[in-house]
């Protein structure tokens, strides 16, 4: 079973990693992230909020509201912050070494 | 149209945070949950069966509210654990022993009541205008302890702990201290030592806590109910 660091950890570098595209809102975010993982991850709102909000207290990324032009419902969109940039990388090589170590240790390689 | 901004703010009606800040989150969590039930919609479900599944986004409220609370909580772990755990415990320890002494020193004289009289009732009289009352108002302390604690999002654990603080310095004097004296005093009378140590636990560990968790289960439970998410999907 994975953890809930590894889990967290997950998360954190799938949201910053779809918010340097580009500012999105929440069910954007989610959207996203499960169409470009091909359904592998996928976050309920239960999983998306808390983490988004614990995010912007850490000052990784920023949210504003702002009100959609063709529906007018409001909605809050976030974007990467300089501090969000600046911990993308260091995330990005962590979990690159950790993959790169399972995938050495039970020798799965790329279909 | 559904009111989802109703709906999220029934469901997260524990949540303590500034006003302005509350109705952010309420309005944000509610466009997504609109969204997600729109897509559901367009792709064909029937109206019952997209909202059935759109609220199956969160399994459980009453989580989601402590981990939002603890999310957008801008003072640290520390500060959470003081507001969880701390303020509550220190809450019931102070009306715990305060309403001791204000029976105490208020109350009847016990010993006014039995009338100096050697009998039965001199025994048991402290115990009837003293203590009785006491135990029988401790429920509404473990109450206030637990609806202090859970206000603050705090966990299940964090609600109960801070509803039998008060009885934990008499467990440590009948654990540790007695025992000790016992050893080291040799003026006790050792002979009653046993049962003095039974007795004082029964009655100023046990009976004590036993009467502080039954108001805190109360009112933990009321308090859960009124986020319980089954209520909340039927009105």
């Amino acid at each position: 079973m994975i953890g809930a660091g590894v889990k967290r950890g997950t998360a954190e570098l799938a949201v910053l990693s779809i918010l340097e595209d580009g500012p999105l809102h929440g069910y954007e975010m989610a959207r996203r992230i499960e169409e470009q993982t091909k359904g592998a991850l996928r976050f309920t709102l239960a999983a998306l909020y808390p983490m988004l909000y614990r995010m912007e207290q850490r000052g990784w990324i920023r949210g504003a509201w702002e009100t959609s032009s063709s529906s007018g419902r409001r909605r809050r969109r976030y974007r990467l912050t300089p501090a969000g940039k600046k911990k993308l990388s260091p995330l990005r090589r962590e979990w690159a070494e950790l993959f790169g170590a399972l995938r050495r240790l039970t020798k799965v390689s790329h279909a | 149209m559904r009111d989802w901004e109703g709906l999220v703010d029934g469901r997260l009606a524990g949540l303590v945070l500034e006003p302005a800040e509350r109705a952010e989150v309420i309005a944000e969590l509610a466009a997504h949950l609109a969204e997600t039930c729109e897509e559901w919609r367009r792709q064909g479900l029937p109206e019952k069966e997209a909202v059935r599944r759109t609220l199956s986004e969160v399994e459980n409220w009453q989580n989601l509210r402590r981990r939002i609370q603890i999310a957008r909580t801008k003072e640290n772990i520390m500060t959470n654990r003081v507001k969880q755990f701390w303020l509550p415990s220190l809450v019931t320890m102070l009306f715990t022993m305060g309403l001791l002494a204000l029976i105490q020193i208020f109350g009847p004289n016990p010993w006014m009541v039995a009338r100096h009289e050697r009998n039965a009732w001199s025994l048991v009289a402290p115990v009837a205008v003293i203590y009785l009352p006491w135990l029988l108002s401790l429920p509404l302390v473990g109450a206030l302890g637990a609806f202090l604690s859970f206000r603050s999002g705090g966990s299940q654990r964090a609600v109960f702990s801070s509803v039998v603080f008060p009885v934990l310095p008499y467990l440590l004097f009948f654990v540790v201290a007695l025992p000790v004296m016992a050893i080291f005093n040799e003026h006790l009378a050792h002979n009653i030592m046993f049962g003095a140590l039974f007795v004082g636990l029964f009655v100023w560990v046990l009976a004590p806590a036993t009467a502080l968790l039954a108001g805190g289960l109360l009112a933990k439970t009321f308090l859960s109910r009124r986020l319980d998410p089954r209520r909340i999907v039927s009105s």
